[in-house]
């Protein structure tokens, strides 16, 4: 049983190592590379991308899904988790909150980008129409980003008092820093009483909220009268599917950051197995809604029906389609059923798949569709037939991935991974039961 | 003696200098001199191969009793074997007399090669001694397009159109004559139809031609759609070699009343904001503000804790 200032020590954040520093720097080149060609595509116009009449959505909206998806995973870990009084969420709940919060932001960011005006971004506050499930999303996106800071902040509060004690002598400069963010905590029996309030409030609110962002951004597409979008099972299908995305990316950022800060003592196999558990019931779910989404089309099929699921399942993206449903849910399903498959690392290449599998998903949600309307467009050129994003739109995307990796990064670099206060007081709860029992 | 000697292969290496110079600039000048040559015999034997190509000019005289009396012009050329619309061709229009031609006017074409000269006043036009109008429409030709005239000629024929009802069926009867002769047009095929949209709607036979007195009856079926119950009826005479194409058009309250479907003015999804629906006035923005006060709320907690 570890002590307080032993858990304090090694807890606190750390400097990164040269790994650290090397996987920054790759991260920043990235950006840099994508702001570069961000700026050529606002000099130049969204025609550096290969979005035509066609394709008018293309690899930034599939990756502005894939990253809404993912920020769903602090909604499930730490509401679900918290409302369920799962105690071995402790040491994932801040890594999902900051994943979260990383996700949504970048989402927002990704929209921006693919507007070819962002000058004009006022004007979807300023034009609204409640009508459009545009609206709903300018509108979700911004609550979920603001809901996902309290997310994280409210809990860190006394995390934050405690790091503004530890540097107080080796570090005054951050102490003073953690003494601003910790507004004033110290741990008095009224503060204690509104934290654990607000992150009550919190984790009921984020529920709704989450499932409501996973709507809008499904109701998106299925309000679109389009093959393959214009479905009934389209909410629930995204939010299974952020389900999925979510826990792949937390069990990937997990598997790092416990061996790059060493923190085999407090996330331990147990938490993978727990984990590895959730992912298989996510991909059951969303295998299941995966078959709702396919079957019954390909049961009742119209001609335009037929032609799309064709081009999935035998065409041009069947390669894309069957690594989606196998690798990203049949092999997780299969692997993660066993407990050998449930070890940190086989956990870790399965979350990998998983992540690969939800982001390609996204793309072949929206590329394929896109391609094949009701009514084609007459006497646009060949190649508008066809999308494959250009070398502007990969740099960009690559970027606001990087992005996303460089804000969990620089957050780890700073916060607490694991909370320290809740750690310390489960320890001690634990103790003192050790204590009463002998 | 040595500098006498340095200072002659001095003088000797600046004369050389100097005629090196010299031999350059006249090179330089004959160079410039023969590009200038050659660029402008170039462009004489470029301006002789550009190829003039022939210009058709068709023009149609459209008379509307009561209305605009114009000429549609159409240009167009055979170019490699295609047909092109020529736009940008200004065009004169004359009319010719005996002895006489009057100039009434310019005009351009437009992207489709197509023009619309429309006379202000029918008596601007003089007929000639066989009540002949004659129209010409000339081109004075440039760089692409060789000169080019067409000429029309007609006579001025009038359609008399009224609507009259017999045992509760109402007919369309028409009269065409020739305006200066005053005498009945005979056997000449008119064309009954109803204005819409786009194309006009034809009724009756497919020709009705004109009796000994210059008239046809054609009964209106019922139940055609206007607005409001109004049909606007057209009798065309449709170009004529004689008369060109002259066209009466009868407004009346005969047609079905149009019920308007229009949801313009509804609360739907798909009108503008201040139409908005109030179901999604009400539930979307209980969820915003419902959702945001609690917010607020959480911020306001994040005050307490700093307070207390």
């Amino acid at each position: 049983m570890k002590t307080k200032e032993q858990i304090i020590n090694d807890l606190t954040p750390r400097k990164f190592n040269k790994l650290g520093v090397a996987w920054t720097t790759l991260l920043i080149i990235v950006i840099i590379a994508g702001i570069i060609a961000y700026i050529d595509q606002l000099i130049k116009g969204q025609i550096v991308t290969n979005m035509r009449d066609y394709a008018l959505w293309g690899i930034y909206i599939s990756n502005f899904v894939f990253f809404v998806a993912t920020s769903f995973v602090g909604t499930v870990i730490v509401a679900f988790l918290r409302l369920t009084h799962k105690e071995w969420r402790t040491p994932l709940v801040r890594i999902a909150e900051v994943i979260s919060l990383a996700c949504i932001i970048m989402a927002g960011i990704t929209i921006m980008i693919d507007m070819a005006r962002p000058d004009r971004l006022l004007n979807l506050f300023i034009h609204a129409r409640l009508q459009s499930p545009i609206t709903w999303d300018v509108i979700i996106i911004p609550t979920y980003i603001v809901l996902s800071f309290l997310l994280l902040y409210f809990p860190l509060i006394p995390d934050l008092a405690i790091l503004k004690n530890y540097y107080k002598k080796t570090k005054p400069k951050l102490s003073k820093w953690y003494g601003t963010f910790s507004l004033n905590w110290t741990g008095s029996t009224a503060q204690k009483a509104i934290q654990s309030k607000s992150i009550k409030i919190i984790a009921y609110l984020i529920i709704p909220v989450g499932f409501i962002l996973q709507t809008v951004d499904a109701w998106l597409f299925s309000t679109t009268y389009r093959i393959g979008w214009s479905s009934t099972n389209m909410g629930a299908y995204f939010i299974s599917g952020a389900f999925v995305a979510g826990v792949g990316a937390l069990i990937a950022v997990v598997y790092i950051i416990r061996k790059s800060y060493k923190l085999e003592d407090y996330i331990t196999d147990m938490h993978f197995d727990k984990m590895g558990r959730l992912l298989v019931l996510a991909c059951l779910i969303y295998l299941y809604f995966n078959i709702n989404e396919y079957l019954i089309p390909a049961f009742t099929a119209s001609v335009e029906e037929e032609a799309h699921l064709n081009l999935l399942f035998f065409g041009q993206y069947a390669p894309l389609f069957w690594f989606v449903i196998i690798g990203g849910l049949i092999i997780p399903i299969v692997v993660l059923m066993f407990k050998k498959g449930r070890k940190p690392l086989p956990m870790f290449i399965i979350a990998i798949l998983v992540v690969l599998g939800s982001w390609w998903k996204r793309y072949i949600i929206v590329t394929p569709t896109l391609l094949h309307p009701f009514l084609p467009i007459q006497g646009v050129p060949e190649s508008w037939h066809h999308y494959f994003p250009s070398i502007h739109e990969w740099l960009i995307t690559g970027a606001t991935l990087a992005m996303a990796l460089l804000i969990i990064t620089l957050l780890f670099r700073y916060l607490p991974i694991i909370p320290i206060q809740r750690t310390t007081d489960e320890h001690k709860l634990l103790r003192t039961n050790k204590i009463t029992e002998s | 003696m040595s500098f006498s000697r340095k200072n002659h292969e001095h003088h000797k290496t600046n004369s050389y200098f100097m005629s090196k110079n010299q031999i350059n600039i006249r090179f330089i000048f004959l160079y410039v001199f023969s590009v200038f040559i050659l660029n402008t015999f170039s462009n004489s034997l470029y301006a002789q191969k550009v190829k003039q190509h022939k210009l058709r000019i068709n023009v149609q005289y459209v008379k509307i009793m009561d209305g605009e009396v114009y000429f549609d012009i159409k240009a167009s050329s055979k170019i490699k074997k295609k047909n092109i619309k020529v736009s940008n061709i200004e065009l004169t229009l004359y009319n010719e007399l005996e002895d006489d031609k009057i100039k009434l006017g310019k005009t351009t074409t437009n992207m489709n090669g197509e023009s619309r000269f429309i006379l202000k006043n029918f008596n601007e036009i003089r007929p000639d001694s066989s009540n002949t109008y004659n129209i010409l429409v000339s081109f004075k030709g440039n760089d692409s397009y060789k000169k080019a005239k067409k000429s029309i000629s007609f006579k001025d024929a009038i359609i008399e159109a009224k609507i009259i009802t017999k045992d509760s069926i109402n007919y369309i009867t028409a009269t065409l004559f020739d305006s200066k002769a005053k005498s009945p047009i005979v056997d000449e095929s008119l064309t009954v139809q109803v204005q819409r949209l786009f194309n006009p709607l034809r009724i009756g036979k497919e020709f009705n031609n004109t009796d000994d007195e210059g008239s046809i009856l054609v009964p209106i079926e019922e139940g055609i759609p206007g607005v409001d119950g109004n049909l606007a009826l057209e009798v065309v005479l449709n170009e004529s070699d004689d008369y060109g194409t002259v066209k009466a058009i009868v407004k009346a309250p005969i047609g079905k009343v149009i019920i308007d479907e229009s949801t313009f003015d509804q609360r739907t999804m798909w009108s503008p904001r201040n139409k908005t629906p109030i179901f999604l006035l009400i539930f979307p923005n209980l969820l915003i503000f419902g959702i945001w006060g609690i917010i607020v709320y959480l911020f306001i907690n994040l005050f307490k804790l700093s307070k207390s």
